[in-house]
């Protein structure tokens, strides 16, 4: 019988977004359009159309060893083009920001190839090749899983995911790598702080409504509450049930 | 599991003091606080590296260039603190050890202390040498003791020796479980159980001591500040050896004295902390080899407070933070500044004491557990389900008191830090209405798990490993594997990463004790020799003693000063 993912419990909206987002099947919600060059200046690793930097020769060209996981295993472009390892960082409010760092994890597990996530509680960083990356950054910042006020794109200096918000609605970043201007949100800064030549507009924040509909974090003041969905926390309760039984006693 | 009412938010009067406005509110300003001038302790800071950078001719403590390139903290409002429960406000700056001379003296006080039993030096000088021992011989042999700890000379000749007053905190006194023999010992000398302890704590204390006579030695400040944990035992070994032969006039090389070594170096020896493996470098006495049943013993608070188990709980929680996260961890392990931001989130703006006071009114309110008034007898069967059902509600309650109140997230602004204090939380509830300190550790593991999947996040990079797979060997105690929460410790496999776990460890351990009204967690002669209130430390005021050290109030011994020439 093949497996079928069930990507996690829970009756809630949160429950059920957080599922939508993990599920490769269903297609993210194209938001907005920032295009190609705009990405490659707020992830700051090479200028626009500069060669990507190489850690090795292309694969084709370097002789592969006779391997049989590599027979199996197809290589991604970066990997087969030999980039640099990369990565891009976000941290997400807990304001119903549509996107949370484990969320984030599993997501890009579920949906991309060669990456190496890391998930901390006020940021989550992803690894991979540099073309890669920044293929996948188009999905990460074009779609359902951002919002320009509450998903910070930060490199470095990354406090303010549990701050309250600024007035006009922006999660705190002491670097200010954006700004709201004109009701839409604009990079001055790259990831990583560095002062850019133009403004990358990365389009107009998501009402309350949208925040509260969309987000993965249950949120008993701004959002919906943990404790409505007994499902979910029943759920935990018995992973921790198991797991605790079965290390007094490893019987089945 | 079913919410309870609280009227009392215990981190409110904090959150007023701390933010403007309404500490409900979701926003505010941010980038218009005048960077670190808005805070006392760094522009005193900048004013002392004037000072420092004048006298010695090389640069130093530099935000304004060195900070981001250029940009300072304090972009936010730069947050004062308030030591929980004392009403003291101190700066962030205040509570790092380099800076709190309390902390600092809380550590010395236990890696300078031994215990060591007078029993088997009287059995060697009564049957193998035919001595006469008699409390008049005790009394003698404890005066010269005292004259010697410190670094007198009682036997030799044209011997050097140090200055009283650079030495003047070390000391021995004794304890036993036998009254009339205390009876008859010099009062100077005797820690009085039946005095400092309340009768039933006493009566227990003293039946597991028995009649056995026990020094509790502190070799001076300044001795185990330049060598090291392990110098202690040898140290005090020295001086009892040459203080035997001159009580009892003995021959400084007769056989005789190596079996009273031997005693004094291992065979009569408790230390306060086990030595570590070799990968970790550290002899006995440094902090990362005392198991958790033992620093329950230390701390006091459960003396003086025995009708508040919570307290004499939280008290553990700020001493073992303080210790194992900001001394063990943060520096002996890691040689990083910053783990003190991680550490005084459980001893601050009493938020994880509203928590766990939340939790007390639950385990009595559901189960009828009379928490103030400790006993085994109230205590609830440590079911999964019960585990369950307390640590999930202690939990659940108090995320959404950080979300209620934005500012008490902000307060908190780091996952770790609020995993630590919602997970203790839940441990300590769970450990004092079953009296079971396995069962508060499982506690803490469930609310790990509720809290990374109710929030999506939990704490830094390695942070949340352990607690991630904590479930399953918090009920392992197999000796190839595990052991009861008293005998684990800061060194445990699973427990020897990460910040934010050690001293809230300790403290769900004491507190099954604490709310079952024991004599000790672990050790009978650990939880005496703390007791003694000569000690520079109060260890039964943990908190308040460090808020002291903030406010600079605390006087610290093992000083030099007066070595030096005045400036």
């Amino acid at each position: 019988m093949a497996y079928t993912p069930q990507y996690g419990p829970g009756s809630s909206v949160v429950a059920e977004n957080r599922r939508k987002q993990m599920n490769p099947s269903i297609s993210l919600q194209k938001m907005r359009d920032v295009t190609d060059e705009d990405i490659v200046l707020i992830l700051g690793h090479r200028a626009p159309g500069q060669a990507y930097p190489t850690a090795h020769p292309p694969l084709a060209e370097q002789g592969e060893p006779d391997c049989p996981i590599r027979k199996i295993v197809t290589p991604t472009p970066g990997a087969a083009a030999g980039d640099r390892v990369r990565y891009i960082q976000f941290a997400d409010s807990m304001f119903n920001a549509p996107c949370q760092p484990y969320q984030r994890t599993y997501t890009e597990a579920y949906r991309f190839r060669g990456i190496d996530p890391g998930t901390l509680s006020g940021r989550q960083i992803v690894e991979c090749r540099e073309r890669d990356l920044e293929k996948y950054s188009q999905e990460l910042i074009n779609t359902n899983l951002f919002d320009p006020a509450l998903t910070g794109i930060r490199g470095a200096t990354v406090h303010g995911h549990s701050l309250r918000l600024a007035e006009d609605g922006m999660m705190f970043d002491m670097l200010q790598r954006c700004k709201l201007e004109g009701g839409v949100v604009n990079y001055v800064k790259n990831q990583i702080g560095e002062p850019l030549d133009k403004k990358v507009n990365v389009g107009k924040p998501q009402d309350a409504a949208w925040l509260k509909a969309n987000t993965t974090m249950f949120h008993s003041l701004v959002g919906t509450s943990y404790r409505s969905d007994e499902e979910y926390v029943e759920y935990i309760k018995r992973i921790h049930s198991l797991r605790t039984k079965y290390g007094f006693m490893p019987v089945e | 599991m079913a919410k309870i009412e609280r009227a009392q938010k215990l981190f409110l009067k904090a959150l007023k003091e701390k933010f403007a406005g309404d500490v409900s509110d979701v926003k505010t300003e941010f980038y218009n606080f005048n960077d670190l001038q808005q805070s006392p302790r760094k522009k005193e800071f900048i004013e002392a590296s004037k000072k420092v950078e004048k006298d010695r001719g090389m640069s130093m403590y530099d935000p304004y260039r060195c900070h981001l390139g250029g940009l300072p903290m304090g972009q936010r409002q730069l947050m004062t603190y308030e030591v929980s429960t004392t009403g003291t406000f101190v700066e962030g700056d205040d509570l790092h050890f380099v800076n709190n001379p309390a902390m600092q003296q809380f550590w010395d006080d236990i890696r300078r202390t031994i215990i060591v039993s007078m029993d088997l030096a009287h059995n060697t000088l009564q049957k193998r040498l035919g001595k006469e021992i008699t409390p008049e011989t005790i009394n003698e042999y404890l005066h010269i003791l005292n004259h010697a700890m410190p670094g007198a000379a009682v036997v030799q000749e044209h011997m050097v020796e140090t200055h009283p007053s650079v030495v003047d905190d070390c000391y021995v006194k004794v304890f036993t479980g036998d009254s009339d023999l205390a009876d008859q010992l010099e009062k100077q000398f005797v820690i009085d159980v039946n005095k400092l302890f309340p009768a039933k704590q006493a009566a227990e204390l003293n039946a597991a001591v028995g009649k056995s006579l026990w020094q509790a030695i502190h070799i001076p400040t300044i001795v185990s500040r330049t060598c090291d944990g392990g110098t202690t035992s040898r140290w005090s070994a020295m001086q009892i050896g040459m203080s035997f032969i001159t009580a009892y006039r003995m021959c400084a090389g007769e056989a005789a004295v190596a079996d009273l070594s031997f005693a004094a170096k291992h065979a009569g020896v408790i230390q306060m902390a086990s030595h570590l493996p070799a990968r970790r470098a550290r002899g006995p006495n440094e902090p990362g080899g005392i198991q958790f049943g033992h620093f329950a013993d230390m701390i006091q608070t459960d003396r003086t407070h025995p009708n508040d188990p919570a307290k004499a709980s939280l008290e553990v929680v700020g001493a073992g933070t303080m210790l194992f996260d900001q001394i063990w961890l943060g520096s002996y392990m890691s040689g990083g500044v910053g783990f003190t931001q991680y550490a005084t989130a459980a001893y601050t703006d009493n938020i994880l004491d509203e928590y766990t006071y939340y939790g007390m009114d639950y385990i009595k309110d559901k189960y009828g557990v009379d928490w103030q008034n400790p006993s085994p007898k109230d205590k609830v069967k440590p079911t999964q389900e019960v585990v369950n059902d307390i640590a999930g509600e202690v939990t659940l309650n108090a995320m959404e008191q950080y979300e209620q109140f934005p500012t008490l997230m902000e307060d908190h602004f780091g996952g770790s830090q609020r995993a630590g204090v919602i997970a203790a939380a839940s441990g300590l509830s769970t450990a004092i209405a079953t009296g079971n300190s396995n069962a508060g550790l499982n506690g803490w593991y469930l609310s790990m798990l509720m809290h990374k999947e109710g929030w999506s996040r939990l704490g830094f990079f390695g942070y949340d490993l352990q607690d991630q797979c904590g479930s399953t060997n918090s009920l392992s105690v197999r000796p190839d594997e595990g052991c009861i929460g008293e005998f684990r410790g800061p060194n445990y496999p699973n427990y020897a990463m990460n910040v934010g776990h050690q001293g809230e460890y300790a403290a769900i351990v004491g507190s099954a004790h604490y709310s079952r009204g024991d004599g000790c967690s672990l050790s009978p002669l650990i939880k005496i020799t703390f007791a003694d209130p000569a000690l520079p430390f109060d260890f039964s005021e943990p908190r308040r003693e460090f808020a002291k050290g903030a406010t600079r109030q605390f006087v610290a011994k093992g000083e030099r000063t007066l070595l030096m020439p005045a400036k």
